[in-house]
């Protein structure tokens, strides 16, 4: 069995890498993919402990996460979309009416 | 017990009812705004007659869910931010079909957040809240407004992906998921200080403290102005509400691991958000960095760590938010027909409208906390709790931010007597909707600053946290 504290390494790992993702791309939508991957490697740890304390709200909160992400994506990808149709370019520095 | 969650309920049913008023007419109407505000006035009926209930505490879902005087008093100052949205949008053709059942639903999870006990309902609550206002923020039609939806969202995705990831960890080293547990628990040491960090930074994203606080100038600025109004009072209610909630219940044992950060965190956006307030020119730019200013304050109550601290916090919530709300119906009066409000604009007002700018007087010297005017009152509990605690540079902090802010509320002020011949630009004209927010929001900071004894009874009740000093 692998031990417990890999898994929850992975997890910090993949925390690690989503947040970096969203302070270095430009690109809305990768910086989105980056923060839905924090989000996946929060509900990976809950997973992880669940199984660990033999406990199920853990497992439950595995599932809310997921099914929120997904509601997320939808209202994100739209937002993202009708940026794009107003500009045919999606860069996050070019947005950027709001300053000062 | 049954109807404990009444005023949620309630909310619910509104939410559906202006869908499907939205549905049967398949055009924006004026029936899903009539239901949706029936919607919040039986949520607030439900509040107040939950409030001398005998039964309280009451703990629900395997203590998931703690209805008490705090959450009801949540519950109240949420409702009155979104009739405050509602009324001040009313009706309006620039904001969607959908703009009064997103209201709605944003407020659900407020009022969730009140009385989340559980890192589950503290998780869905942020959320609740969050997704409707990334739509609403975009819901302008116009180009800064999706940019507004669009930063709102990545910053609010990662922020609440750092808030999961420490929840996730405070699970790990507790093994418990609910927020009165956690006091019991013994914790894992390095585990429970990362987590209780991440979850901290994650909360205070969402109220807007500084080096968390960039997203903020943006999105009020960009989001259109009932949308503006909404956030400024509503989400920074739910916000402070589950911080104090979180840190009161789950780590009053642990004090000395937050306290001191929060406090700091505290001076620096109290003094560093007035400064930035000084040199902007958009109101509603100036009224981000006042709200970022303000919830510096409103942290001084937290991280004072006593009664007092939460007694002035929940009462100071009230004060920002009726200022916010008479502010923000101005300036939508005088915006009419576009979505922002310079310094410029505000020339002359003194003479076109006398009366609107003796309200947005008596709304930007509360904030600036004036004597006779709420601010005053909550600045002053505020104060008084700060050196209850012992906490002396949390008060210095707080008076130096206020004089700065002095300033920067005093400049439009000076721009509306200023100028304007009388003759050229016609009267400000009054819809009937924002003029009763005006009314209601300016009578109520003036008679919080001058008889402010009845709320103080009922926010001493709500915030009985017996367990503090």
């Amino acid at each position: 069995m692998i031990p417990l504290n890999w898994v929850v390494g992975l997890g910090a790992a993949l925390f690690a890498i989503g947040a970096v993702g969203v302070m270095v791309r430009k690109n809305p939508l990768i910086m989105f993919m980056a923060a839905e991957m924090m989000w996946n490697a929060a509900a990976l740890v809950f997973v992880t402990f669940a199984r660990s304390f033999h406990d199920m709200t853990g497992q439950v909160m595995a599932f809310i996460i997921i099914g929120t992400a997904a509601a997320e994506v939808g209202i994100g990808l739209a937002i993202i979309v009708s940026v794009y149709h107003h500009r045919h370019r999606l860069d996050i520095d070019e947005v950027s009416e709001l300053k000062g | 017990m049954n109807g404990a969650l009444g005023p949620e309920y309630m909310v619910v049913l509104g939410v559906f009812a202006s869908m499907i008023a939205v549905m049967v007419s398949r055009q924006r109407t004026i029936a899903a705004y009539w239901a949706a505000l029936a919607a919040v006035v039986a949520a607030g009926i439900w509040t107040a007659a939950l409030w001398s209930s005998p039964a309280l505490p009451i703990s629900l879902y395997a203590q998931g869910v703690r209805v008490d005087l705090f959450s009801l008093a949540i519950d109240g100052l949420v409702l009155l931010a979104s009739a405050g949205a509602l009324l001040v949008g009313w009706n309006d053709a620039r904001y969607g079909a959908d703009f009064p059942a997103l209201v709605l639903l944003a407020l659900l999870g407020m009022m969730v957040l009140g009385l989340a006990n559980n890192f589950l309902v503290l998780f869905l609550g942020i959320e609740l809240l969050s997704l409707p206002l990334y739509v609403l923020a975009a819901s302008g039609g116009y180009a800064e407004s999706r940019e507004a939806g669009l930063k709102y969202l990545l910053l609010g995705a990662f922020s609440s992906g750092i808030l999961l990831f420490g929840l996730a960890l405070l699970y790990g080293a507790s093994g418990t998921m609910v927020l009165t547990q956690l006091a019991n628990s013994s914790l894992i040491l390095p585990l429970a200080g990362a987590g209780l960090a991440l979850t901290v930074v994650g909360l205070v994203f969402k109220l807007g403290i500084i080096p968390f606080h960039m997203w903020v100038p943006d999105v009020y600025e960009g989001s259109p102005l009932p949308v503006t109004t909404f956030m400024a009072f509503g989400t920074k209610v739910g916000a402070a509400a589950i911080l104090l909630r979180f840190l009161f219940y789950g780590f009053s044992v642990a004090v000395g691991w937050w306290e001191p950060a929060l406090g700091y965190l505290a001076v620096l956006t109290m003094v560093a958000g007035n400064l930035l307030a000084l040199a902007q020119k958009d109101m509603k730019r100036l009224l981000a960095y006042s709200g970022i200013a303000n919830a510096g304050y409103l942290l001084v109550g937290i991280s004072a760590h006593n009664q007092a601290g939460a007694r002035a916090m929940l009462f100071y919530l009230l004060v920002y938010g009726l200022a916010v709300l008479a502010a923000f119906s101005v300036f939508t009066m005088v915006a009419r027909e576009r979505n922002s409000v310079s310094l410029n604009d505000l020339t002359g007002l003194a003479r076109r409208s006398p009366w609107l700018t003796a309200f947005l007087a008596v709304a930007m010297l509360s904030l600036a906390g004036i004597p006779l005017t709420g601010g005053f009152v909550g600045k002053f509990y505020l104060l008084q709790a700060a050196l209850d605690a012992n906490e002396p540079g949390l008060a210095i902090g707080l008076v130096v931010g206020a004089m700065i802010g002095l300033a920067a509320y005093v400049r439009p002020l000076q721009r509306a007597f200023q100028g304007g011949d009388g003759t050229s630009e016609a009267p400000v004209r009054w819809p009937v909707a924002g003029a009763v927010v005006v009314v209601i929001a300016v009578l109520g900071t003036i008679g919080l600053g001058v008889y402010p004894a009845p709320i103080v009874h009922i926010v001493n009740h709500s915030a009985a946290f017996d367990w503090l000093r």
